[in-house]
């Protein structure tokens, strides 16, 4: 019998082929794709996110621990699709305009994969109406937002405007992050949340996700 | 626009001084990684087409262009000549290393500003992701790297200044070499050629930097290696400690070796490694704050009794405050920096295109001000 906590471990040490084969052979002893998630591999993200915010771990641990997610989740995919079973929730991310810096971005796309949420990047230098205009065609209920510098971050408001003109920002949370955001200015532009770091921003967004299905 | 020079003439012995912590008296000076040529474009009112050389210095990696070189000539006039406009007691110069990198990207940075186009590392397609790579990849010989900005410079400097030679650091290189995410997981696929790589680099900057020191008309070296983001270093300490920081005590000592002080510019939170910058690389001083980590006077309670501390005016204010803001803000750094002497003030990162020009002014002109009420 396969045990789930050699998946957990297998995430937690960044293993991906030892992720992925655990996955395959408890999927072959018919352990549901549901469990393997909720019980192996979001508390095994969270851990990592835990061990990054007391600094046990490292960009290159987040990084190694959401490519191992990756590889577990992918025998899962065809199996989640038939069943029906519903994203953490949509996200759409990318870095503003006039900034082109995205390992940030990058991070946090990376760990809301893993942990669930469908990812839509549109990646760095992105005009505030691209954000708009995505949001409505995907129907995303999360606007990730990312900057490096104090002058590129300006352009977060434009995109809560762009959200606001365009009769959305009621159904999407904004959660903002990068080097120079600061909590202060994400209440002075009107977003709803700030990430410190990509675990903390990973880990709003799925605050906000599940205050979104209580609500 | 500045109401008088910061001083009537340079001084660069008062700014090793200070960089060596050997006197508490005489004026603060000023110190800077770097000015953008935009930057100094409007200090001096001499025309410089930085976005094409943007292009040219950037764009083609290891390039011989000659307009290239003829920008390149045009930028070490420049950057004299803003030293001479500002009063400053240096002229940072570039050694020419043909290293090859990636191509870099550029954006129009500024919100509404013309001059505000940079020039962004591509973080993904490093030139070196993988072993067979690192077997391919040319690395520049000895005698291809040279240092003629120093010796152009050296005729061409007023009496008193001297140059202040930039040189970016191997970390910087090394994550765009490998590209950031390749470098995260050699980190635990391939730690050998994160090595390897890493010790390609040093092999330059050990050169180049003891080439640059050994000149007399270089002053100091100002090494920009930016190792960590808001919250922490990008890789552990442990990495660090164990493939990086020695190999930073050899470029600094290539540099002391010649009796230069050896200036650390890092972004980010290194509060972690600071301890083995000061006692294993043995900087002399560190730059790069931001009041968002941590503002520079916490830094200098913490540090100034070892190592100088430079700048940490911090870039958001000068960006987007008032001049009003950052004279108080230049007045408080100073009334907490100055008095114990080991303090130039400065931004907390360059005189980067996007922040506001008047701001700046607005900093070296509070300065000035802070010297002269107290008699220096």
């Amino acid at each position: 019998m396969v045990d789930l906590q050699e998946l957990h471990e297998a995430i937690l040490n960044g293993d991906a082929k030892a992720a992925a084969a655990v996955t395959r052979a408890a999927l072959a002893q018919n352990v549901p794709a549901l469990d393997l998630i909720q019980q192996a591999m979001v508390p095994a993200m969270d851990e990592v996110g835990r061990r990054f915010e007391c600094q046990d771990y490292f960009v290159p641990e987040l990084l190694l621990s959401a490519r191992a997610m990756k590889a577990a989740l992918e025998p899962l995919r065809p199996l989640l699709a038939a069943s029906g079973a519903q994203p953490a929730g949509t996200v759409v991310i990318g870095t503003v305009k006039g900034d082109l810096h995205d390992i940030g971005k990058n991070l946090v796309a990376a760990l809301l994969e893993g942990g669930g949420f469908e990812v839509i990047d549109l990646g760095v230098d992105v005009a505030p109406e691209k954000f708009v205009e995505t949001v409505q065609q995907t129907n995303a209920n999360i606007v990730c937002l990312s900057a490096l510098l104090t002058v590129t971050m300006l352009s977060m408001k434009a995109v809560i405007e762009g959200l606001r003109a365009a009769g959305l920002r009621e159904y999407v949370t904004v959660l903002v992050g990068g080097a120079p955001v600061t909590r202060q200015f994400a209440e002075e532009i009107g977003a709803d949340g700030y990430g410190e770091n990509a675990s903390a921003a990973v880990a709003l967004a799925r605050s906000c996700a599940k205050s979104a299905a209580v609500g | 626009m500045l109401e008088r020079p910061f001083q009537e003439r340079p001084d660069f012995e008062h700014l090793r001084a200070v960089l060596l912590r050997e006197r508490k008296d005489g004026p603060v000076p000023l110190l800077e990684l770097a000015a953008d040529p935009e930057i100094m474009s409007e200090v001096t009112g001499i025309p410089y087409p930085a976005a094409r050389a943007r292009e040219l210095v950037f764009g083609i990696p290891g390039s011989l262009d000659p307009e290239a070189a003829k920008l390149g000539i045009a930028l070490m006039d420049l950057s004299i000549a803003y030293s001479v406009k500002l009063g400053l007691d240096y002229a940072t110069m570039i050694p020419v290393v043909p290293l090859l990198r990636t191509r870099a990207q550029l954006a129009k940075t500024g919100v509404g500003r013309d001059r505000a186009l940079r020039s962004w590392q591509d973080e993904h397609a490093g030139l070196i992701p993988n072993r067979d790579e690192f077997l391919r990849y040319r690395w520049p010989s000895f005698d291809q790297i040279n240092i003629l900005p120093v010796e152009y410079a050296a005729t061409r400097m007023p009496d008193g200044m001297k140059v202040v030679l930039l040189y970016r650091g191997i970390f910087e290189d090394l994550r765009q070499l490998m590209g950031f995410e390749a470098l995260a997981y050699a980190t635990a696929d391939d730690p050998e050629l994160v090595d390897d790589v890493l010790e390609g680099l040093t092999r330059v900057a050990e050169y180049t930097v003891g080439l640059a020191a050994a000149h007399p008309a270089t002053g100091a070296v100002f090494y920009g290696d930016d190792m960590g983001f808001s919250s922490g270093t990008f890789l552990s300490p442990r990495f660090m400690r164990q493939h990086v920081v020695p190999r930073l005590k050899r470029i600094a000592d290539a540099c002391h070796e010649h009796g230069k002080p050896f200036i650390l510019h890092s972004c980010g939170n290194v509060l972690a490694l600071m301890e083995d910058f000061i006692a294993v690389v043995g900087i002399d001083a560190k730059h790069s704050f931001e009041d968002k980590i941590l503002p520079v006077e916490d830094w200098y309670a913490r540090y100034a009794d070892r190592i100088a501390i430079i700048g940490g005016l911090d870039m958001d204010l000068l960006g987007r405050g008032s001049e009003e803001e950052v004279r108080a803000r230049t007045r408080q750094i100073l009334q907490a920096c100055a008095p114990g002497g080991g303090y130039c003030m400065g931004t907390g990162n360059s005189a980067a295109n996007y922040i506001k020009l008047d701001n700046y002014y607005a900093m070296i002109d509070e300065t000035r001000k802070w010297n002269e009420e107290h008699g220096c």
